[in-house]
Protein backbone atom coordinates (compact mmCIF):
# COMPACT_ATOMS: atom_id res chain seq x y z
CA UNK A 1 0.00 0.00 0.00
CA UNK A 2 1.41 3.44 -0.94
CA UNK A 3 2.34 5.79 1.99
CA UNK A 4 1.36 9.26 2.73
CA UNK A 5 5.17 9.44 2.75
CA UNK A 6 5.71 8.96 -0.97
CA UNK A 7 3.14 12.02 -2.11
CA UNK A 8 5.00 14.61 -3.06
CA UNK A 9 5.23 18.41 -2.04
CA UNK A 10 3.98 19.54 -6.13
CA UNK A 11 0.78 16.76 -5.97
CA UNK A 12 -0.53 17.90 -2.87
CA UNK A 13 -0.06 21.43 -4.36
CA UNK A 14 -1.59 20.71 -7.94
CA UNK A 15 -4.48 18.63 -6.56
CA UNK A 16 -5.51 21.30 -4.10
CA UNK A 17 -5.33 23.85 -6.81
CA UNK A 18 -7.24 21.69 -9.36
CA UNK A 19 -9.88 21.44 -6.95
CA UNK A 20 -9.99 24.79 -6.27
CA UNK A 21 -9.95 25.96 -9.53
CA UNK A 22 -12.74 23.11 -10.54
CA UNK A 23 -15.48 24.26 -7.78
CA UNK A 24 -14.57 27.93 -8.32
CA UNK A 25 -15.32 27.54 -11.97
CA UNK A 26 -18.10 25.09 -12.02
CA UNK A 27 -20.27 26.48 -9.19
CA UNK A 28 -19.24 30.47 -9.47
CA UNK A 29 -17.76 30.78 -13.12
CA UNK A 30 -14.81 32.70 -11.53
CA UNK A 31 -11.14 31.74 -12.20
CA UNK A 32 -9.14 31.26 -8.83
CA UNK A 33 -5.17 31.49 -9.29
CA UNK A 34 -2.89 30.37 -7.25
CA UNK A 35 -0.29 32.55 -5.56
CA UNK A 36 3.42 31.29 -5.86
CA UNK A 37 4.52 31.62 -2.57
CA UNK A 38 2.54 28.78 -0.02
CA UNK A 39 3.88 28.06 3.02
CA UNK A 40 4.75 24.53 4.57
CA UNK A 41 5.48 23.57 8.14
CA UNK A 42 6.17 20.14 9.74
CA UNK A 43 5.46 18.97 12.87
CA UNK A 44 9.36 18.94 13.41
CA UNK A 45 9.44 20.97 16.44
CA UNK A 46 9.92 24.59 14.92
CA UNK A 47 7.98 27.72 15.98
CA UNK A 48 4.27 28.18 14.76
CA UNK A 49 3.63 31.31 13.37
CA UNK A 50 0.57 32.25 12.68
CA UNK A 51 0.32 32.07 9.00
CA UNK A 52 -3.32 32.93 7.84
CA UNK A 53 -3.23 36.45 8.50
CA UNK A 54 -6.89 37.39 9.58
CA UNK A 55 -7.95 40.75 8.96
CA UNK A 56 -11.64 41.68 9.11
CA UNK A 57 -14.58 39.53 9.08
CA UNK A 58 -13.96 35.80 7.86
CA UNK A 59 -16.04 32.57 7.35
CA UNK A 60 -14.37 29.89 7.30
CA UNK A 61 -15.47 26.06 6.21
CA UNK A 62 -14.17 22.58 7.32
CA UNK A 63 -14.66 19.34 5.93
CA UNK A 64 -12.21 16.53 6.80
CA UNK A 65 -11.41 12.99 5.21
CA UNK A 66 -11.18 9.72 7.06
CA UNK A 67 -9.28 6.76 5.74
CA UNK A 68 -5.82 5.76 4.07
CA UNK A 69 -5.24 9.12 4.29
CA UNK A 70 -6.65 11.58 7.15
CA UNK A 71 -7.06 14.96 7.87
CA UNK A 72 -9.24 18.29 7.39
CA UNK A 73 -8.98 21.52 5.09
CA UNK A 74 -10.13 24.78 5.88
CA UNK A 75 -11.65 27.50 3.35
CA UNK A 76 -11.09 30.79 4.65
CA UNK A 77 -13.46 33.75 2.77
CA UNK A 78 -13.32 37.18 3.95
CA UNK A 79 -17.22 37.54 4.97
CA UNK A 80 -17.95 40.08 1.84
CA UNK A 81 -16.55 37.14 -0.23
CA UNK A 82 -18.52 34.44 1.65
CA UNK A 83 -22.00 36.99 0.85
CA UNK A 84 -21.17 37.28 -2.92
CA UNK A 85 -20.57 33.21 -3.11
CA UNK A 86 -24.40 32.45 -2.02
CA UNK A 87 -25.65 35.04 -3.59
CA UNK A 88 -24.46 33.37 -6.88
CA UNK A 89 -25.06 29.99 -5.97
CA UNK A 90 -28.69 30.32 -4.58
CA UNK A 91 -29.31 32.72 -7.23
CA UNK A 92 -30.08 35.52 -4.13
CA UNK A 93 -29.60 38.89 -4.59
CA UNK A 94 -27.39 40.35 -2.10
CA UNK A 95 -29.99 41.90 -0.32
CA UNK A 96 -31.80 38.69 -0.36
CA UNK A 97 -28.72 37.30 1.58
CA UNK A 98 -28.30 39.67 3.95
CA UNK A 99 -31.85 39.20 4.87
CA UNK A 100 -31.54 35.31 5.17
CA UNK A 101 -28.79 36.18 7.65
CA UNK A 102 -26.23 33.63 8.50
CA UNK A 103 -27.30 30.26 8.33
CA UNK A 104 -27.91 30.61 4.46
CA UNK A 105 -24.55 32.13 3.99
CA UNK A 106 -22.92 29.42 6.40
CA UNK A 107 -24.71 26.77 4.48
CA UNK A 108 -23.21 27.59 1.01
CA UNK A 109 -19.60 28.07 2.42
CA UNK A 110 -19.92 24.76 4.00
CA UNK A 111 -21.39 23.17 0.42
CA UNK A 112 -17.97 25.15 -1.51
CA UNK A 113 -15.99 23.61 0.71
CA UNK A 114 -17.38 20.20 0.80
CA UNK A 115 -17.34 20.11 -3.04
CA UNK A 116 -13.38 21.49 -2.86
CA UNK A 117 -11.93 18.60 -0.48
CA UNK A 118 -14.20 16.43 -1.88
CA UNK A 119 -12.35 16.68 -5.19
CA UNK A 120 -9.04 17.10 -3.60
CA UNK A 121 -10.00 13.67 -1.90
CA UNK A 122 -11.32 12.01 -4.59
CA UNK A 123 -7.95 12.79 -6.43
CA UNK A 124 -5.89 10.79 -3.92
CA UNK A 125 -8.18 8.05 -4.11
CA UNK A 126 -7.97 7.64 -7.29
CA UNK A 127 -3.97 7.32 -6.29
CA UNK A 128 -4.69 4.75 -3.82
CA UNK A 129 -5.37 6.33 -0.89
CA UNK A 130 -9.22 6.14 -0.32
CA UNK A 131 -11.24 7.88 2.38
CA UNK A 132 -14.47 9.64 3.03
CA UNK A 133 -15.69 13.04 3.83
CA UNK A 134 -17.08 14.43 7.05
CA UNK A 135 -20.03 16.63 7.40
CA UNK A 136 -18.73 20.26 6.97
CA UNK A 137 -18.67 23.27 9.89
CA UNK A 138 -18.22 26.80 9.79
CA UNK A 139 -16.38 29.33 11.59
CA UNK A 140 -17.20 32.69 11.42
CA UNK A 141 -14.96 35.53 13.41
CA UNK A 142 -12.19 38.49 13.20
CA UNK A 143 -9.52 37.71 15.47
CA UNK A 144 -9.00 33.72 15.55
CA UNK A 145 -6.25 31.43 14.85
CA UNK A 146 -6.75 28.21 14.34
CA UNK A 147 -3.43 25.92 15.40
CA UNK A 148 -2.76 22.13 14.32
CA UNK A 149 -1.85 19.74 17.34
CA UNK A 150 1.91 19.42 17.07
CA UNK A 151 1.36 15.65 15.15
CA UNK A 152 -0.10 17.71 11.82
CA UNK A 153 1.54 18.38 8.82
CA UNK A 154 0.28 21.76 7.85
CA UNK A 155 0.07 23.19 4.19
CA UNK A 156 -1.47 26.63 3.16
CA UNK A 157 -2.23 27.52 -0.27
CA UNK A 158 -3.19 31.13 -1.18
CA UNK A 159 -5.43 31.87 -4.21
CA UNK A 160 -6.93 35.00 -5.47
CA UNK A 161 -10.55 34.90 -7.26
CA UNK A 162 -11.18 38.10 -8.64
CA UNK A 163 -10.18 41.02 -6.17
CA UNK A 164 -10.73 38.62 -3.65
CA UNK A 165 -8.27 36.29 -1.34
CA UNK A 166 -9.13 32.97 -0.68
CA UNK A 167 -7.20 30.34 1.21
CA UNK A 168 -7.35 26.39 1.55
CA UNK A 169 -5.58 25.56 4.68
CA UNK A 170 -4.68 21.76 4.52
CA UNK A 171 -4.10 19.86 7.60
CA UNK A 172 -3.18 16.23 7.69
CA UNK A 173 -2.65 13.31 9.94
CA UNK A 174 1.20 12.51 9.79
CA UNK A 175 2.04 9.36 8.12
CA UNK A 176 1.58 6.21 10.27
CA UNK B 1 -47.60 14.51 -16.07
CA UNK B 2 -45.99 16.53 -13.71
CA UNK B 3 -43.09 14.81 -12.54
CA UNK B 4 -41.90 14.25 -8.99
CA UNK B 5 -37.68 14.40 -8.19
CA UNK B 6 -36.70 14.21 -4.99
CA UNK B 7 -33.45 15.76 -4.02
CA UNK B 8 -31.95 14.29 -0.62
CA UNK B 9 -28.70 16.27 0.66
CA UNK B 10 -28.14 17.38 4.18
CA UNK B 11 -27.09 21.12 2.15
CA UNK B 12 -30.06 23.23 1.99
CA UNK B 13 -27.71 25.33 -0.59
CA UNK B 14 -27.96 22.30 -3.00
CA UNK B 15 -31.50 21.67 -2.18
CA UNK B 16 -32.24 24.95 -3.31
CA UNK B 17 -29.32 24.81 -6.69
CA UNK B 18 -31.38 21.73 -7.70
CA UNK B 19 -34.87 23.75 -7.55
CA UNK B 20 -33.29 26.35 -9.34
CA UNK B 21 -32.22 24.12 -12.16
CA UNK B 22 -35.87 22.64 -12.88
CA UNK B 23 -37.36 25.85 -12.43
CA UNK B 24 -38.10 26.19 -16.16
CA UNK B 25 -39.72 22.95 -16.19
CA UNK B 26 -42.64 20.90 -15.38
CA UNK B 27 -41.84 19.06 -12.38
CA UNK B 28 -42.07 19.54 -8.86
CA UNK B 29 -38.93 19.27 -6.33
CA UNK B 30 -39.68 17.43 -2.95
CA UNK B 31 -36.91 17.96 -0.03
CA UNK B 32 -35.37 15.60 2.38
CA UNK B 33 -32.28 16.37 4.41
CA UNK B 34 -30.88 12.62 4.97
CA UNK B 35 -31.70 9.36 4.46
CA UNK B 36 -34.24 8.72 7.28
CA UNK B 37 -36.20 11.53 6.08
CA UNK B 38 -35.70 10.17 2.29
CA UNK B 39 -36.86 6.76 2.82
CA UNK B 40 -40.15 8.36 4.19
CA UNK B 41 -40.54 11.01 1.49
CA UNK B 42 -40.14 8.43 -1.31
CA UNK B 43 -42.91 5.99 0.22
CA UNK B 44 -45.37 8.95 0.90
CA UNK B 45 -44.88 10.76 -2.28
CA UNK B 46 -43.51 8.12 -4.90
CA UNK B 47 -40.83 9.99 -6.81
CA UNK B 48 -40.13 9.51 -10.24
CA UNK B 49 -36.76 10.15 -9.78
CA UNK B 50 -34.36 10.61 -6.62
CA UNK B 51 -31.42 12.46 -6.19
CA UNK B 52 -29.23 11.26 -3.62
CA UNK B 53 -25.94 12.52 -1.74
CA UNK B 54 -24.08 10.52 0.54
CA UNK B 55 -22.54 12.28 3.65
CA UNK B 56 -25.22 13.46 5.52
CA UNK B 57 -26.13 13.35 9.02
CA UNK B 58 -28.76 10.59 11.00
CA UNK B 59 -28.66 8.61 8.09
CA UNK B 60 -26.28 8.66 4.99
CA UNK B 61 -27.04 7.90 0.84
CA UNK B 62 -25.64 4.27 0.29
CA UNK B 63 -27.44 3.09 3.68
CA UNK B 64 -30.66 4.66 2.23
CA UNK B 65 -30.02 3.71 -1.03
CA UNK B 66 -29.14 -0.15 0.18
CA UNK B 67 -32.88 0.08 1.74
CA UNK B 68 -34.42 1.39 -1.14
CA UNK B 69 -33.10 -1.08 -3.26
CA UNK B 70 -34.36 -4.14 -0.96
CA UNK B 71 -38.09 -2.11 -0.39
CA UNK B 72 -40.11 -3.76 -3.46
CA UNK B 73 -42.45 -0.89 -3.39
CA UNK B 74 -39.60 1.54 -3.75
CA UNK B 75 -36.93 -0.14 -5.74
CA UNK B 76 -37.79 0.56 -8.93
CA UNK B 77 -37.32 4.08 -8.34
CA UNK B 78 -34.11 5.43 -10.47
CA UNK B 79 -31.66 7.14 -8.68
CA UNK B 80 -29.04 9.38 -9.38
CA UNK B 81 -26.24 9.88 -7.01
CA UNK B 82 -25.59 13.50 -6.51
CA UNK B 83 -22.25 13.87 -4.24
CA UNK B 84 -18.89 15.05 -3.76
CA UNK B 85 -18.07 11.39 -2.52
CA UNK B 86 -16.21 10.57 -6.13
CA UNK B 87 -13.06 8.37 -6.87
CA UNK B 88 -13.27 5.49 -9.44
CA UNK B 89 -13.92 2.51 -6.53
CA UNK B 90 -16.01 4.36 -4.51
CA UNK B 91 -17.77 5.03 -7.50
CA UNK B 92 -18.35 1.45 -8.97
CA UNK B 93 -19.12 -0.01 -5.45
CA UNK B 94 -22.01 2.51 -5.40
CA UNK B 95 -23.08 1.87 -8.72
CA UNK B 96 -22.94 -1.56 -7.89
CA UNK B 97 -26.35 -0.99 -5.55
CA UNK B 98 -27.81 -0.35 -7.94
CA UNK B 99 -27.86 3.97 -9.41
CA UNK B 100 -29.16 4.91 -12.62
CA UNK B 101 -26.54 7.53 -12.67
CA UNK B 102 -23.25 9.04 -10.85
CA UNK B 103 -22.48 13.15 -10.60
CA UNK B 104 -19.63 14.15 -8.66
CA UNK B 105 -20.00 17.95 -7.57
CA UNK B 106 -18.76 20.47 -7.88
CA UNK B 107 -21.84 20.34 -11.14
CA UNK B 108 -23.50 22.18 -13.65
CA UNK B 109 -26.70 22.78 -13.52
CA UNK B 110 -27.01 22.07 -17.21
CA UNK B 111 -25.72 18.66 -16.74
CA UNK B 112 -28.04 17.98 -13.66
CA UNK B 113 -31.03 18.82 -16.04
CA UNK B 114 -29.83 16.67 -19.18
CA UNK B 115 -28.94 13.70 -17.14
CA UNK B 116 -32.20 13.48 -15.50
CA UNK B 117 -33.73 14.57 -18.71
CA UNK B 118 -32.28 11.10 -20.15
CA UNK B 119 -34.78 8.96 -17.20
CA UNK B 120 -37.77 11.34 -16.96
CA UNK B 121 -39.73 12.90 -19.66
CA UNK B 122 -38.58 17.03 -18.79
CA UNK B 123 -41.21 19.39 -20.56
CA UNK B 124 -40.02 23.05 -20.39
CA UNK B 125 -42.85 25.15 -19.17
CA UNK B 126 -44.20 27.45 -21.37
CA UNK B 127 -44.48 31.48 -20.07
CA UNK B 128 -48.04 32.49 -19.52
CA UNK B 129 -49.17 29.05 -18.73
CA UNK B 130 -52.67 29.47 -20.42
CA UNK B 131 -52.48 32.25 -23.14
CA UNK B 132 -51.26 31.11 -26.62
CA UNK B 133 -48.40 33.68 -28.11
CA UNK B 134 -49.12 35.33 -30.88
CA UNK B 135 -48.25 35.87 -34.44
CA UNK B 136 -47.25 39.63 -32.70
CA UNK B 137 -44.96 38.19 -30.42
CA UNK B 138 -40.88 37.98 -30.82
CA UNK B 139 -39.37 34.79 -31.10
CA UNK B 140 -36.22 33.58 -31.72
CA UNK B 141 -35.71 31.46 -35.26
CA UNK B 142 -32.28 29.39 -35.42
CA UNK B 143 -31.25 29.05 -38.98
CA UNK B 144 -28.28 26.23 -39.87
CA UNK B 145 -27.11 26.92 -43.38
CA UNK B 146 -23.70 26.55 -44.91
CA UNK B 147 -25.07 29.51 -47.65
CA UNK B 148 -25.35 32.56 -46.27
CA UNK B 149 -27.51 34.11 -49.13
CA UNK B 150 -30.40 31.40 -47.96
CA UNK B 151 -29.89 32.68 -44.51
CA UNK B 152 -29.96 36.14 -45.82
CA UNK B 153 -33.46 35.51 -47.59
CA UNK B 154 -34.65 34.08 -44.64
CA UNK B 155 -33.84 37.06 -42.59
CA UNK B 156 -35.20 39.86 -45.34
CA UNK B 157 -38.71 37.82 -45.97
CA UNK B 158 -39.12 37.43 -42.54
CA UNK B 159 -38.46 41.09 -41.38
CA UNK B 160 -41.50 42.19 -41.75
CA UNK B 161 -42.45 39.57 -38.45
CA UNK B 162 -41.35 40.33 -34.48
CA UNK B 163 -39.05 36.92 -35.12
CA UNK B 164 -35.22 37.06 -34.89
CA UNK B 165 -33.44 35.23 -37.42
CA UNK B 166 -30.34 34.28 -35.76
CA UNK B 167 -28.15 32.34 -38.73
CA UNK B 168 -25.08 30.03 -38.04
CA UNK B 169 -23.25 28.14 -41.03
CA UNK B 170 -21.93 25.17 -39.39
CA UNK B 171 -22.96 22.28 -37.09
CA UNK B 172 -21.25 23.20 -34.05
CA UNK B 173 -22.21 26.93 -34.21
CA UNK B 174 -25.69 25.52 -33.78
CA UNK B 175 -25.21 23.62 -30.77
CA UNK B 176 -23.28 26.08 -29.45
CA UNK B 177 -26.14 28.60 -29.74
CA UNK B 178 -28.48 25.98 -28.75
CA UNK B 179 -26.61 25.41 -25.41
CA UNK B 180 -26.76 29.29 -24.41
CA UNK B 181 -30.12 29.70 -25.88
CA UNK B 182 -33.33 28.19 -26.29
CA UNK B 183 -34.43 28.72 -29.88
CA UNK B 184 -38.61 28.90 -30.71
CA UNK B 185 -38.16 26.88 -34.00
CA UNK B 186 -35.18 25.41 -35.49
CA UNK B 187 -34.19 25.18 -39.43
CA UNK B 188 -31.44 22.98 -40.48
CA UNK B 189 -30.37 22.76 -44.42
CA UNK B 190 -30.16 19.32 -45.22
CA UNK B 191 -26.98 20.47 -47.66
CA UNK B 192 -24.75 20.57 -44.67
CA UNK B 193 -21.83 18.56 -45.06
CA UNK B 194 -21.29 14.86 -44.31
CA UNK B 195 -25.06 14.48 -43.32
CA UNK B 196 -24.54 16.70 -40.59
CA UNK B 197 -28.18 17.80 -40.83
CA UNK B 198 -29.21 14.64 -39.18
CA UNK B 199 -26.24 14.51 -36.56
CA UNK B 200 -27.78 17.84 -35.20
CA UNK B 201 -31.12 16.93 -35.36
CA UNK B 202 -30.19 13.89 -32.73
CA UNK B 203 -28.48 16.38 -31.14
CA UNK B 204 -30.92 18.82 -30.70
CA UNK B 205 -33.71 16.20 -29.82
CA UNK B 206 -31.39 15.02 -26.81
CA UNK B 207 -30.74 18.21 -25.16
CA UNK B 208 -33.44 18.25 -22.46
CA UNK B 209 -34.08 22.20 -23.66
CA UNK B 210 -34.90 21.30 -27.81
CA UNK B 211 -36.30 18.02 -26.86
CA UNK B 212 -39.75 19.62 -28.23
CA UNK B 213 -38.33 22.71 -30.26
CA UNK B 214 -40.04 22.19 -33.83
CA UNK B 215 -37.08 21.47 -36.52
CA UNK B 216 -37.82 22.31 -40.47
CA UNK B 217 -35.59 20.97 -42.51
CA UNK B 218 -34.60 23.26 -45.64
CA UNK B 219 -33.78 21.07 -48.76
CA UNK B 220 -33.81 21.59 -52.44
CA UNK B 221 -37.31 20.70 -54.12
CA UNK B 222 -35.73 17.81 -56.49
CA UNK B 223 -33.65 15.62 -53.51
CA UNK B 224 -36.44 13.71 -52.69
CA UNK B 225 -34.43 10.84 -50.82
CA UNK B 226 -33.07 14.13 -48.37
CA UNK B 227 -36.47 14.49 -48.01
CA UNK B 228 -37.83 11.36 -47.31
CA UNK B 229 -34.90 10.43 -44.84
CA UNK B 230 -35.96 14.08 -42.92
CA UNK B 231 -39.54 12.57 -42.78
CA UNK B 232 -38.36 9.49 -41.22
CA UNK B 233 -36.38 11.32 -38.88
CA UNK B 234 -38.76 12.88 -37.76
CA UNK B 235 -38.33 16.93 -38.84
CA UNK B 236 -41.57 18.93 -37.97
CA UNK B 237 -41.47 20.46 -41.36
CA UNK B 238 -39.60 20.14 -44.60
CA UNK B 239 -39.15 23.42 -46.56
CA UNK B 240 -37.92 23.19 -50.17
CA UNK B 241 -35.74 25.75 -52.13
CA UNK B 242 -36.54 27.93 -54.04
CA UNK B 243 -38.32 28.80 -50.68
CA UNK B 244 -41.74 30.39 -50.35
CA UNK B 245 -41.44 32.78 -47.54
CA UNK B 246 -45.40 33.32 -47.32
CA UNK B 247 -45.96 29.12 -47.05
CA UNK B 248 -42.75 29.02 -44.71
CA UNK B 249 -43.56 31.69 -42.31
CA UNK B 250 -47.44 30.19 -42.10
CA UNK B 251 -45.41 26.65 -41.29
CA UNK B 252 -43.62 28.52 -38.78
CA UNK B 253 -46.54 30.04 -37.06
CA UNK B 254 -48.50 26.50 -37.46
CA UNK B 255 -45.53 24.62 -35.78
CA UNK B 256 -45.03 27.31 -32.90
CA UNK B 257 -48.75 26.98 -32.12
CA UNK B 258 -48.80 30.89 -32.90
CA UNK B 259 -52.25 32.42 -32.80
CA UNK B 260 -52.40 33.90 -36.30
CA UNK B 261 -56.10 35.22 -36.13
CA UNK B 262 -55.24 38.65 -35.41
CA UNK B 263 -53.92 39.06 -38.47
CA UNK B 264 -57.27 38.28 -39.84
CA UNK B 265 -60.31 39.25 -37.24
CA UNK B 266 -60.07 42.22 -34.94
CA UNK B 267 -62.64 44.02 -33.19
CA UNK B 268 -62.80 48.24 -34.42
CA UNK B 269 -64.74 50.07 -31.23
CA UNK B 270 -68.18 48.26 -31.86
CA UNK B 271 -67.36 46.48 -34.80
CA UNK B 272 -66.32 43.27 -35.84
CA UNK B 273 -63.84 43.00 -38.44
CA UNK B 274 -62.96 40.62 -40.86
CA UNK B 275 -59.76 41.07 -42.93
CA UNK B 276 -58.38 39.04 -46.35
CA UNK B 277 -54.90 39.72 -46.94
CA UNK B 278 -53.55 40.77 -50.20
CA UNK B 279 -52.71 36.97 -51.24
CA UNK B 280 -55.26 34.83 -49.97
CA UNK B 281 -53.10 31.43 -50.39
CA UNK B 282 -54.98 28.12 -49.60
CA UNK B 283 -52.90 27.92 -45.92
CA UNK B 284 -54.47 31.34 -45.70
CA UNK B 285 -58.10 30.60 -46.62
CA UNK B 286 -57.78 27.10 -44.20
CA UNK B 287 -56.26 29.03 -41.25
CA UNK B 288 -59.24 31.92 -41.56
CA UNK B 289 -61.96 29.03 -41.99
CA UNK B 290 -60.72 27.35 -38.77
CA UNK B 291 -61.04 31.14 -37.22
CA UNK B 292 -64.32 31.65 -38.48
CA UNK B 293 -67.01 30.33 -36.67
CA UNK B 294 -65.05 31.29 -33.03
CA UNK B 295 -64.10 33.77 -33.21
CA UNK B 296 -67.66 35.60 -34.98
CA UNK B 297 -69.57 33.75 -31.69
CA UNK B 298 -67.04 35.17 -29.27
CA UNK B 299 -67.79 38.92 -31.12
CA UNK B 300 -71.61 38.39 -30.57
CA UNK B 301 -70.91 36.44 -27.22
CA UNK B 302 -69.20 40.26 -25.87
CA UNK B 303 -72.35 42.22 -27.08
CA UNK B 304 -71.32 42.66 -31.14
CA UNK B 305 -74.11 43.02 -33.80
CA UNK B 306 -71.92 44.76 -36.28
CA UNK B 307 -69.32 43.18 -38.86
CA UNK B 308 -67.65 44.45 -41.40
CA UNK B 309 -65.57 41.80 -44.04
CA UNK B 310 -63.09 43.80 -45.66
CA UNK B 311 -61.22 42.81 -48.63
CA UNK B 312 -59.54 46.18 -49.96
CA UNK B 313 -55.86 44.79 -49.91
CA UNK B 314 -57.02 41.62 -51.51
CA UNK B 315 -55.75 41.40 -55.06
CA UNK B 316 -58.11 38.90 -56.94
CA UNK B 317 -61.00 35.99 -56.16
CA UNK B 318 -60.74 32.92 -56.13
CA UNK B 319 -63.26 29.77 -55.70
CA UNK B 320 -61.34 28.86 -52.29
CA UNK B 321 -62.09 32.84 -51.93
CA UNK B 322 -65.54 32.56 -52.45
CA UNK B 323 -66.62 30.06 -50.61
CA UNK B 324 -64.66 31.22 -47.28
CA UNK B 325 -67.20 34.57 -47.87
CA UNK B 326 -70.17 32.95 -48.19
CA UNK B 327 -69.03 30.64 -45.16
CA UNK B 328 -68.70 34.13 -43.33
CA UNK B 329 -71.51 35.75 -44.55
CA UNK B 330 -73.55 32.47 -43.68
CA UNK B 331 -72.09 32.45 -40.25
CA UNK B 332 -73.45 36.08 -39.74
CA UNK B 333 -76.63 35.57 -40.45
CA UNK B 334 -76.90 32.36 -38.30
CA UNK B 335 -76.02 34.67 -35.46
CA UNK B 336 -78.38 37.57 -36.70
CA UNK B 337 -75.24 40.28 -37.14
CA UNK B 338 -75.02 42.77 -39.38
CA UNK B 339 -72.40 42.40 -42.10
CA UNK B 340 -71.09 44.27 -44.48
CA UNK B 341 -68.44 44.24 -47.44
CA UNK B 342 -65.11 46.05 -48.23
CA UNK B 343 -64.08 46.16 -51.40
CA UNK B 344 -61.29 47.61 -54.12
CA UNK B 345 -62.54 48.44 -57.85
CA UNK B 346 -60.78 45.21 -58.81
CA UNK B 347 -62.39 42.74 -56.59
CA UNK B 348 -65.92 44.91 -57.08
CA UNK B 349 -65.17 44.40 -60.62
CA UNK B 350 -64.07 40.63 -60.17
CA UNK B 351 -67.32 39.70 -58.09
CA UNK B 352 -69.58 41.01 -60.86
CA UNK B 353 -68.27 38.11 -63.62
CA UNK B 354 -69.50 35.33 -60.77
CA UNK B 355 -72.80 34.26 -60.51
CA UNK B 356 -72.45 33.92 -56.88
CA UNK B 357 -71.00 37.20 -55.98
CA UNK B 358 -72.98 39.31 -58.95
CA UNK B 359 -75.36 41.22 -56.61
CA UNK B 360 -72.67 41.56 -53.26
CA UNK B 361 -72.23 45.55 -53.14
CA UNK B 362 -69.77 46.97 -51.57
CA UNK B 363 -68.70 50.11 -49.47
CA UNK B 364 -64.48 51.74 -50.45
CA UNK B 365 -63.42 51.86 -46.96
CA UNK B 366 -64.59 50.77 -43.10
CA UNK B 367 -65.36 54.48 -42.00
CA UNK B 368 -67.83 54.31 -45.05
CA UNK B 369 -68.99 50.80 -44.10
CA UNK B 370 -69.41 51.81 -40.40
CA UNK B 371 -71.40 54.72 -41.67
CA UNK B 372 -73.89 52.69 -43.61
CA UNK B 373 -74.70 50.86 -40.24
CA UNK B 374 -76.18 53.85 -39.17
CA UNK B 375 -78.19 54.36 -42.22
CA UNK B 376 -79.94 50.98 -42.77
CA UNK B 377 -80.33 47.98 -40.85
CA UNK B 378 -80.31 45.81 -43.54
CA UNK B 379 -77.35 43.64 -44.18
CA UNK B 380 -75.82 45.67 -47.09
CA UNK B 381 -73.85 42.88 -48.67
CA UNK B 382 -76.80 40.63 -48.48
CA UNK B 383 -77.00 38.19 -51.71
Amino acid sequence: MPTIDQISESVFRETINRAVQDVFKTMLGKTATLENASAVANADGSPWEHPVHISGQHVVGTVGFIGDISGLIYLYLEDKFANDVASHMLGMTLAEIDEAGHEVVNDAVGELTNMTVGTFKNQLADKGFPCKLTIPSILRGSNFSIEPVSSATRRIYRFHVGEHAIVADLLMKSGD
Amino acid sequence: MRYKVLTVDDSKTVRIIVKKAFKGYDCEIIEAANGVEGLAAASKETPDLILLDITMPVMDGVEMLTKLKSDPALKAIPVIMLTAEGGRDNVLKIAKIGVRDYIVKPFKEEVLVEKCGRIIDLKPLTEGPQKAKSIFDPATLLVVEDKPAIIQQIQEGLKHTPWKIHGVNTTGEGIDYCSKNTPDLIIISLSLPEEAAFTLFRLIRQNVKTKYTPIFALVVKTEAAAQQQAQQVGFSYIVTKPIEIAEMESKIAKAMNLDTSQRYFAVDGDVFVMRLPENCSQTVVGEVTNYLKPKVSGAVDSGIVKAVIDLHELKSLNMAVIKLLIQAMQTCKDLALQYTLVGNPQIVSECKGFEDTRNWTFHESIADAKASFSRSAQPAGAA
